[in-house]
């Protein structure tokens, strides 16, 4: 299995999270439209952001917590939070 | 906001290697210290490469001896990558200077230290702002209630949102983070020891140069933990922004796949895919300042890493620069107070540490690493001179001939003088 690639999701499937009820990141997705390069599809390690048609869809729930998506945005559409009290990634052997 | 009816001497925000130490080296002075962390267990945010030096946290940490060591270091190896040629330098010497780890459970280590020492650790908790009054950081809010502190710790980490909210730093800028992608990789203890030619509790420290980044600036590494390796890449996320091809875990997977590598990893099953910003400065001055009144700030929220390319070092940093917070609200304490003026001790400690002086002296690596030739180039250069010199049985080339044909049309030799000097000037 390991001699052939892997889907994102099932790579990830490998992590623990406690998922929060509310989104820790809010992306103004109508900036999206706008957006020629949209270097969060790529560099999001989680993939966290995919494209539907030509729409960007964000989902939290698998974030990696790494802050990526915040520093890359050309539109700064992105609003980061810490998510609340104990939620989110929870990394045990990195 | 309701205020909470105790204060602590020190409010410390994040239970990784920095926000322990200076918790740590608090609480041992009797100071009544809070160390505060959202992750349900300390070192549950935490993500490093794969190795820490051991003499800077010694010094931090009373009976480091029995910290979670994985491996120590005892061999280096660097290899030049390209296509499905690689060519290595290898280092092995029984020195114990460096070890392998998770940094999750050293992160754990390091704050039940805290607690041995009459800190108080509080996880799952969230700080929502620091609270100024009157131009001081006066504590943290956390939800609708407030914590007072005479001093607050900032040890939140490379994303430093709450010092960006209390309007202290700028937003991070793209081209001073790199980015860290890895997965750890289940194997056996006997299966690592047998594949990388180690001994019991020996460990190594691999770092790949060349198109095992799939062409991104940056560089591979791999790991080997006690029962897994860890394998990934840093990036500099200003370039991967432009050049970037495909999803930035095809690249991880690429390295777990190449024809060279995969032979390490084809029984293994993965443990854990993570990642984390790493803090990629052009010195030689901070940053940022690192106190305020009432504020002092260490480890990745204040930028403390550094990165050789072939080695680096940013848990060790971490830690001795929150050792050194620490020891300047000792100072302050006794010069009669938090003020910013009696905190600003702060920067003239780490000036002198090897924090900084490290990071003076090698403040052109970082403009160095943005010199595409190192990983394209010489990578192919070296491994086409090799390929010459030991595939070519009935006409075997003298050295500077097969250096010759492998530069040829693709690097002129002044270019080559330059960037040699600017190779040796900088690291």
């Amino acid at each position: 299995m390991m001699r052939k690639p892997m889907r994102v999701d099932d790579i990830l499937n490998n992590d623990v999270w406690d998922v929060d009820y509310e989104p820790h990141i809010r992306v103004d997705t109508t900036k999206c439209r706008e957006c020629e390069e949209k270097p969060c599809l790529l560099l999001c390690p989680a993939q966290c952001y995919t494209l539907a048609g030509d729409e960007v869809l964000f989902s939290y729930e698998g974030c990696l917590e790494c802050g990526t998506c915040r520093l890359i945005c050309p539109h700064d559409a992105v609003s980061w939070d810490y998510p609340v009290s104990g939620r989110g990634i929870h990394y045990r052997f990195s | 906001m309701k205020e909470v009816g105790y204060k602590f001497d020190v409010i410390v925000v994040g239970a990784g290697p920095a926000g322990s130490a200076a918790a740590y080296t608090l609480a041992k002075k009797g100071f009544k210290v809070l160390l505060v962390e959202r992750g349900r267990v300390p070192g549950s945010k935490n993500v490093f490469g794969g190795r820490v030096y051991a003499d800077p946290l010694r010094d931090v940490f009373d009976g480091f001896d029995e910290a979670p060591i994985h491996r120590w270091v005892t061999k280096e190896r660097i290899s030049l990558v390209n296509g499905e040629a690689m060519t290595s330098f290898e280092f092995h010497e029984r020195k114990r200077t460096s070890f392998t780890t998770y940094l999750t459970e050293l992160a754990c280590w390091m704050a039940r230290k805290v607690e041995e020492a009459g800190g108080t650790v509080l996880t799952e908790i969230t700080v929502d702002e620091l609270v100024v009054e009157d131009g001081k950081v006066t504590g943290i809010r956390v939800g609708d209630e407030k914590v007072s502190s005479d001093v607050v710790i900032d040890a939140e980490g490379i994303n430093r949102l709450l010092l960006e909210r209390a309007g202290l730093v700028p937003k991070l800028e793209v081209r001073y983070a790199g980015l860290g992608v890895k997965e750890v990789i289940k194997l056996s203890k006997k299966e690592i020891e047998d594949l990388f030619g180690l001994d019991e509790d020996e460990g190594l420290a691999w770092l790949m140069m060349g198109d095992v980044t799939g062409g991104l600036p940056g560089g591979a590494f791999l790991y080997t933990n006690r029962d897994s390796v860890s394998v990934g890449l840093v990036v500099m996320l200003g370039e991967a922004v432009k050049e970037v091809r495909e999803h930035i875990s095809r690249y991880v997977e690429a390295l777990r796949l190449h024809p060279l590598l995969e032979r390490y990893f084809r029984n293994g099953r993965i443990m854990e895919y993570s990642a984390h910003l790493v803090p990629e400065y052009t010195w030689p001055s901070l940053p940022h300042r690192l106190y305020a009144d009432g504020l002092l700030v260490a480890g990745d929220a204040a930028g403390l890493l550094l990165n050789l390319g072939y080695n680096f070092r940013g848990v060790d940093y971490a830690a001795y620069s929150g050792y050194l917070a620490a020891k300047a609200v000792e100072k302050a304490h006794e010069m009669g107070g938090m003020t910013s003026e009696n905190l600003s001790v702060y920067e003239r400690m780490l000036e002198e540490s090897f924090i900084m002086k490290q990071l003076r002296k090698f403040r052109n690596a970082p403009k160095m690493r943005e010199n595409g030739r190192l990983y394209t180039t010489y990578p192919e250069v070296v491994n086409s001179v090799m390929d010459q010199l030991f595939h070519s049985p009935y006409e075997i080339p003298k050295v500077m001939e097969a250096f010759k044909r492998a530069k040829d049309g693709k690097i002129g030799w002044l270019d080559l003088v330059r960037d040699l000097l600017e190779v040796v000037r900088s690291v």
